[in-house]
């Protein structure tokens, strides 16, 4: 292992801001769910502290093996089905489910047919539905302007101003300056948090069909659907060509463990992925891991002091977060839509798929990554395969008008 | 006047119209003139928001319809290219929210004066000197994020209306491939209206009425100017304009007149002024569906415009019959038709604006500011994309443009 050699403060930056931005989003939504649970304080700690040391251990471990940025969280989808579902639900059957899924998504990924799935979709509707779940992040910039206009201009200079001096940089420095102009013009303060050790608590699992009817299965399809899909098309579009099988199976057996203090299936993450996968993490492909292995550390600080790094990432304004997560995947929406804009034989399929998945419809329970793939791929099939021959040609006709 | 582009002959254009006719651009032409009326809809919640009398509202649609209308048929078939004339969305809002303010005749004024000031643009030549500098991944970019709304707007019943949804949008899929000889728009629309002749439509509250433009004479007042004019000006000319000659000439129209458009949006904005309406202008959205591969054969797409011209000038005095009679479909059926209209003008958009490895990143800035719907200082977010998207590629992609490389004689676009 050369990690004290490979080490770069951009995979670093990038490490962090992933994680930044999934404390800072998705998991409003788990607060949500543990706030329709009604459960204690300490009980929420520990369910933070369950998904933090869950993404940290499986980031950490995978992507020190593979070599390749594996940036790994908790099921965003799954924590929104538990919203509904609490308090009829009760927290044992709540990790009783969640030990099931975990069980069930091991032999998807064990017996190696989540691999056959993602090869059956061809990269240019995997690209294209990237960038229809990046795309919502890249126009939330400039849709906070209206809100915060001093904020997003201030940060939008310093963008494209470090972006053009010091590329490699442009994140901290984006960082630095957005906490400062959050601070003195939003009036951000970090009063109030205080550090805190997290302590783990013991959740005794209980096995029910209403628990894996109403939680398992759908947790199973929307994490394989909503986080595995576009988080392994985001490492294959990024030019990693690691198969899903050890991701899935260290991912479902992290989640089985953690799964005993409350914290929901581990998976591989897709927007916060795209940070640490795209060219600002580091210039060498093969030097980016580290932003996966950075990504898993500050997991693990935010998992050991979990209440207060929960109360810091919540007191700095929506928009901030909003605005920073944009712009650092200004550069993995380029290179998805560049990606699917050349392969030119079947870019109307790929335009319905980035349409279909921008468009953010949900129904049947599954979200609109998966009707993306799925409208996309019905468009590819009517409009474009040709039926006597099975080669699917990607060739990349140059266009030099 | 010799910066004004030439164009084929009105005289032999009727018999030119009936040689060039056929189902593609006759459907399309369909299509875009429902779309149209169907944008009197977004008049007349914007005139009762800003507390305008209904009556007053009626006939302000009605003369968008009837001007716009006419423009639109002289414009395509002067110039045998898919160029409807509508009027600014944009423009609408701030007209709706002035009126209470400084009074019909004086925003009607600062109309006239917007419109005297794009067509100076027009006739000076300044504007095909801007289109010729902002690059073209630029402009597509900025009309793939204006028309991307269309294309989420077809997928958003996916979640609420999913029968009608698919089947329209199958059906669409299934004839562009196995039916070659009728339009897909047409087998789309057959479907959906099958489909709503079966669940059941309530017409109840269609009602018949008739009506015409009125005769305003326009005042001229400083304060209108600075808060209406000056903005509508910039609107005609920085984001209408170039949105739809950009998309016109994305669509392989090389020769699209731009000074030409901007002067007679001009002309048209001048003459609206009289007759209690904002704006005459060329409608983005509009181009899209007459311009798009559905309109069937390159050089007969022109006759989508004019049909969709036609429309307007036909429909107008009924205005409030078909505001009924849109009212009484789905939200969904006019949303899916457009959108499947548009989907392949916003593939190709994106095309040029991707596919060609320059300019990508000032590309995608104004895509995504485009899609935004981003408002500054009251002006569109399609301005704020061209200024923005050209800026950052200034910064980052400085060699890819034109004027960087060594001087050439071939004037590229």
């Amino acid at each position: 292992m050369n990690l004290h050699k490979d080490w770069s403060i951009p995979a670093i930056t990038a490490g962090f801001v992933a994680v930044l931005v999934s404390y800072s989003g998705p998991l409003a939504i788990f607060f949500q769910a543990a706030e329709s649970a009604e459960i204690s304080s300490a009980m929420m700690t520990s369910w933070v502290w369950a998904i933090s040391i869950g993404a940290a251990i499986s980031s950490i471990g995978l992507s020190l093996w593979l070599k390749v940025p594996v940036v790994t969280a908790w099921s965003a989808p799954g924590t929104a089905l538990l919203v509904g579902l609490f308090p009829e639900l009760s927290l044992g059957e709540a990790v009783g489910a969640y030990l099931t899924a975990a069980v069930v998504i091991f032999m998807i990924g064990v017996t190696g047919s989540f691999d056959r799935i993602i090869q059956l979709i061809p990269p240019g509707i995997a690209s294209a539905m990237m960038a229809g779940i990046l795309f919502q992040f890249g126009v939330g910039v400039f849709e906070s302007l209206a809100a915060v206009p001093a904020l997003v201009i201030g940060m939008l200079l310093a963008y494209l101003v470090f972006k053009r001096l010091t590329p490699r940089y442009c994140l901290v420095v984006l960082l630095v300056v957005g906490v400062g102009l959050a601070m003195t013009l939003e009036g951000a303060s970090l009063e109030g948090v205080t550090l805190e050790l997290a302590s783990p608590q013991f959740i005794q699992p209980e096995w029910t069909w209403h628990g894996t009817l109403s939680l398992a299965i759908p947790l199973v399809l929307v994490s394989l659907s909503g986080q595995f899909l576009p988080g392994m098309a985001i490492l294959r579009t990024s030019g990693y060509d690691t198969p899903a099988r050890p991701i899935v199976t260290v991912a479902s057996l992290t989640s089985f463990v953690t799964a005993f203090f409350g914290g929901i299936t581990t998976v591989v993450a897709a927007i916060t992925a795209a940070i640490c996968t795209s060219k600002d993490a580091h210039e060498d492909p093969n030097k980016r891991y580290v932003a996966g292995v950075a990504n898993g550390v500050f997991y693990l600080i935010g998992g050991t002091f979990a209440g207060t790094i929960v109360l810091l990432f919540t007191s700095l304004p929506g928009e901030f977060v909003a605005v920073l997560a944009g712009l650092a995947l200004i550069g993995a929406i380029t290179s998805n839509v560049s990606a699917f804009a050349a392969h030119k034989d079947y870019l109307e399929a790929s335009v319905i798929t980035f349409l279909a998945t921008a468009s953010g419809v949900s129904f049947l329970g599954l979200g609109s990554a998966f009707w993306g793939v799925m409208i996309g791929g019905v468009a590819y099939n009517v409009l474009h395969r040709r039926f006597d021959t099975r080669e699917e040609s990607s060739r990349i006709s140059d266009s030099s008008r | 006047m010799k910066h004004i582009e030439k164009g084929v002959s009105l005289r032999r254009a009727p018999r030119d119209f009936l040689r060039d006719l056929n189902l593609e651009n006759a459907s399309t032409g369909l299509v875009a003139g429902i779309l149209g009326l169907s944008v009197g809809v977004v008049h007349i919640s914007a005139g009762t928001a800003a507390g305008l009398d209904s009556s007053f509202i009626m006939i302000w649609v009605i003369s968008y319809l009837m001007i716009n209308g006419l423009f639109g048929l002289f414009m395509p078939a002067y110039y045998r290219l898919p160029l409807p004339m509508a009027n600014s969305i944009p423009g609408a809002l701030l007209f709706a929210a002035i009126i209470p303010v400084v009074g019909l005749e004086a925003a009607l004024g600062a109309t006239l004066i917007a419109g005297a000031i794009a067509l100076v643009a027009g006739l000076t030549g300044v504007m095909s000197l801007v289109m010729r500098l902002i690059p073209m991944p630029i402009v597509m970019g900025m009309v793939a994020g204006i028309l991307l709304s269309f294309g989420l707007n077809m997928v958003d019943p996916l979640e609420h209306a999913m029968l009608p949804a698919s089947i329209m949008i199958l059906a669409f899929f299934v004839s562009s491939r196995f039916l070659r000889k009728v339009p897909p728009l047409i087998v789309a629309m057959l479907a959906g209206m099958a489909y709503l002749m079966t669940t059941g439509v309530d017409f109840s509250g269609v009602e018949f009425s008739m009506r015409f433009p009125e005769f305003v004479v326009p005042e001229f007042t400083l304060g209108a100017f600075l808060a209406y004019g000056l903005p509508l000006a910039i609107i005609l000319v920085g984001m209408e304009t170039p949105a739809g000659i950009g998309l016109v000439k994305g669509m392989g129209y090389k020769s699209a007149p731009a000074n030409a458009i901007t002067a007679v949006g001009g002309l048209g904005t001048m003459v609206s002024a009289f007759f209690n309406l904002h704006s005459t202008c060329i409608a983005a959205p509009m181009t899209g569906v007459c311009a798009s591969p559905e309109a069937g054969r390159h050089d007969g797409r022109w006759v989508a415009a004019v049909i969709a011209g036609a429309i307007f000038v036909v429909c107008a005095p009924f205005y409030g019959f078909v505001v009924s009679l849109i009212e009484a479909t789905p939200g969904y059926f006019i949303a899916i038709i457009a959108g499947l209209a548009l989907v392949r003008v916003i593939t190709s958009a994106m095309s040029i604006a991707f596919a060609g490895k320059k300019h990508e990143m000032g590309a995608l800035f104004a895509f995504l500011i485009a899609a935004s719907g981003l408002q500054i200082l009251e002006i569109g977010a399609s301005f704020w994309a061209l200024v923005l998207g050209v800026l950052v590629s200034l910064i980052f992609e400085t060699k890819d443009f034109e004027f960087v490389r060594p001087k050439t004689n071939e004037s590229a676009v």
